[in-house]
């Protein structure tokens, strides 16, 4: 059984009949791996994960059939219990390490804050496993940066910090919402590092969401694209992205600059992602995709089994001919 | 060879930084000795982490702020002592595309009169005329006519961004510097307008500065590549050379760290450890020491200097070593 199995989700702000932030996505994520959620802005990749945790308030409206993480159902828990896991056996490391630790606080209390409400410690004990942390996400001088406030740390500094804050339970799933984006590239490339080497260690799960392909093909296993709240291709990484089968993926990787290789013109898809209400009745691609056919305006797809991957396309692209 | 539309020559720009009622004040070198030119119609790419003095240049090339020192020439004319008569006419040559298009316009403003205003403040037209320049500049940039009226608010982070690129191009000026343009967008809309400004820098034969951490977009759009650390050139030289062969071990690293597509396992990646120094108190010799996985006494001691080895010019003490 998958740790995380997510069926027929759905998340709607506004009323019942609002259109769908998240429309009916499925996902599971097994023990130990490396998923990356890949999309562009209001692709509701953060959306997905926020419902999971229980973060969307009202006005938000989140529905599945299911929602389960390791073998709790999600949605059925009171907030009391859903409190135990979320940061404990389910914890995230949010995109912009300057807000995401609190400015009024030293970094030590704060990582000793989640041991106190998840394992019962207290005093010298707390302090000694903050420490333990802090080294362990390879932060130089960990003995005085226990005492140091968030403001005397630089962004680098800030993210190992709220990675210490996330694996301090010794979660059995680890969501990082994009989180190098706010960082340089060397930065970037040790933040990496640092996660996958936790995650090989822990044997946690780990689900990137980003919108960089580049570090998708570096550090994932499976990917899962979305677009306009739905799941389009959810595959193998090198194979997805040496023959994606739906369109929106190929018109993704072929977007970027490292693709076009000498070439003048960079290729793009036209048009941009359809809005809350210009939804097209088919296919969402379908007013955008260059392969686009009459069934496509008419009928919307659903995720199927193609040969290397499952994608939501009538006309996949890349299949051999049986 | 064509005209040459900007100079720089050792431009430097220090900061006085307070640190306290009874200390002495601290200079931050944040531009320390920078020279290139640029010709018309190319495009020189400015990259490094944050805190290199990227900004610090742009800032420097588009009058915002005076350089310390140094010698900036505009179209061949010097700009440090201009008279502010003189300024004022070298701005219209330079203009500037930031990197937020969400803060870059005016939110109380019809897009319209945001794109009229350059030509309001600068020409004498009419507002007829202007009126048509300006319907004329949308349709270049891919806006509707109908957009003319609308507010910043009304439009996409891609359209926005048309928009800044399209009011930078108004007055048809002979320098765009552009900071960090596309990273705040989508990879399928960053694609749509890195398009955008190659098609306008071959319609009007603009010399693009184009400042960015992305050495992905950077390889895209560059002529000619500025590698900086810490306020001082690491690499500079054409495009090709640097990123098939960069002799700074710094720009190796950096080239290194960036992500792929196309991942290698064979190809180890270079590790560099720590952070950018305190800009306060930089390090002796190569600011890059102390990161450096080949740094040795020397490194420590002297500060290299720029000199050219191998098509490109490189400020480290063992560059030779690294030509293959």
């Amino acid at each position: 059984m998958p740790l995380l199995e997510i069926n027929n989700l759905n998340v709607r702000f506004g009323d019942a009949t609002a259109t769908p932030v998240v429309d009916g996505l499925d996902l599971a994520v097994d023990k130990g791996e490396v998923l990356a959620i890949v999309g562009e802005s209001g692709s509701g990749k953060s959306v997905t994960m926020m419902a999971l945790m229980g973060l969307i308030d009202h006005p938000g409206i989140v529905t599945a059939d299911s929602l389960n993480f390791d073998g709790k159902d999600m949605l059925k828990l009171s907030s009391r219990q859903r409190r135990q896991i979320v940061g404990k056996d389910l914890s995230m490391v949010f995109q912009d390490p300057m807000t995401a630790l609190n400015p009024s606080y030293t970094v030590g209390f704060q990582i000793q804050e989640v041991l106190r409400a998840h394992l019962g410690m207290s005093g010298r004990a707390a302090r000694q496993r903050a420490l333990e942390l802090l080294k362990k996400v390879e932060i130089p001088g960990a003995e005085q940066r226990l005492d140091a406030y968030p403001h005397q740390l630089s962004g680098g500094m800030s993210q190992r910090v709220a990675i210490a804050m996330a694996i301090a339970g010794e979660p059995k799933l680890l969501i990082a919402d994009e989180p190098t984006t706010a960082l340089d590239v060397t930065i970037q490339a040790q933040i990496m590092d640092l996660l996958l080497a936790l995650q090989k260690e822990q044997d946690m799960a780990l689900v990137l969401i980003t919108h960089d392909l580049a570090v998708v093909a570096e550090t994932a296993q499976r990917v899962c694209v979305m677009y306009a709240g739905q799941a389009v291709e959810v595959g193998q990484v090198p194979g997805l992205f040496d023959v994606p089968a739906h369109p929106y993926s190929e018109a993704l990787l072929a977007a970027i600059p490292e693709h076009s290789m000498g070439a003048a013109r960079l290729s793009t898809l036209p048009g941009i992602v359809p809005g809350r209400y210009d939804r097209p009745s088919g296919c969402l691609l379908s007013p955008r995709c260059p392969y686009v056919q009459e069934k496509c305006r008419q009928q919307r797809p659903a995720l199927d089994p193609k040969t290397q991957s499952l994608a939501r396309c009538f006309f996949p692209l890349n299949q051999e001919v049986a | 060879m064509s005209e040459i539309v900007l100079t720089a020559r050792d431009l430097t720009r220090h900061y006085d930084v307070s640190q306290g009622l009874f200390k002495p004040h601290a200079t931050v070198r944040a531009l320390n000795g920078v020279s290139f030119e640029l010709e018309a119609g190319k495009t020189l790419a400015v990259v490094g982490e944050s805190g290199c003095g990227k900004s610090t240049l742009a800032r420097a090339l588009t009058l915002i702020e005076e350089p310390s020192s140094g010698s900036l020439k505009i179209a061949g004319q010097e700009v440090t002592g201009a008279t502010k008569d003189q300024r004022k006419q070298l701005r219209k040559d330079v203009q500037m595309v930031f990197q937020s298009p969400y803060a870059s316009l005016n939110p109380r403003q019809k897009i319209g009169d945001q794109l009229g205003e350059p030509l309001l403040i600068n020409t004498k037209l009419s507002a007829a005329e202007r009126r048509e320049k300006v319907q004329a500049m949308m349709k270049q940039v891919g806006l509707r006519p109908e957009h003319y009226q609308r507010y910043p608010h009304m439009f996409s982070g891609g359209q926005r961004q048309r928009i800044a690129l399209a009011r930078a191009m108004m007055l048809q000026p002979k320098v765009l510097v552009a900071d960090e343009p596309t990273s705040a967008l989508d990879v399928s809309i960053q694609a749509q307008v890195l398009n955008l400004f190659m098609d306008l820098q071959q319609e009007f034969n603009t010399g693009y500065v184009f400042i960015s951490h992305n050495l992905a977009v950077v390889r895209h759009v560059a002529d000619t590549v500025l590698v900086m650390y810490l306020g001082r050139p690491a690499e500079m030289g054409p495009k090709e050379e640097i990123y098939n062969r960069p002799l700074h071990p710094y720009t190796q690293a950096l080239l290194s760290a960036t992500p792929t597509i196309h991942p290698d396992p064979s190809k180890p990646k270079i590790k560099i450890v720590g952070e950018l120094p305190n800009p306060l108190n930089p390090p002796s010799g190569c600011a890059f020491h102390k990161r450096c996985p080949y740094a040795t006494e020397r490194c420590v001691a002297q500060v290299p200097e720029l000199r050219t080895v191998d098509n490109r010019q490189v400020a480290c003490h063992y560059a030779e070593q690294f030509v293959v």
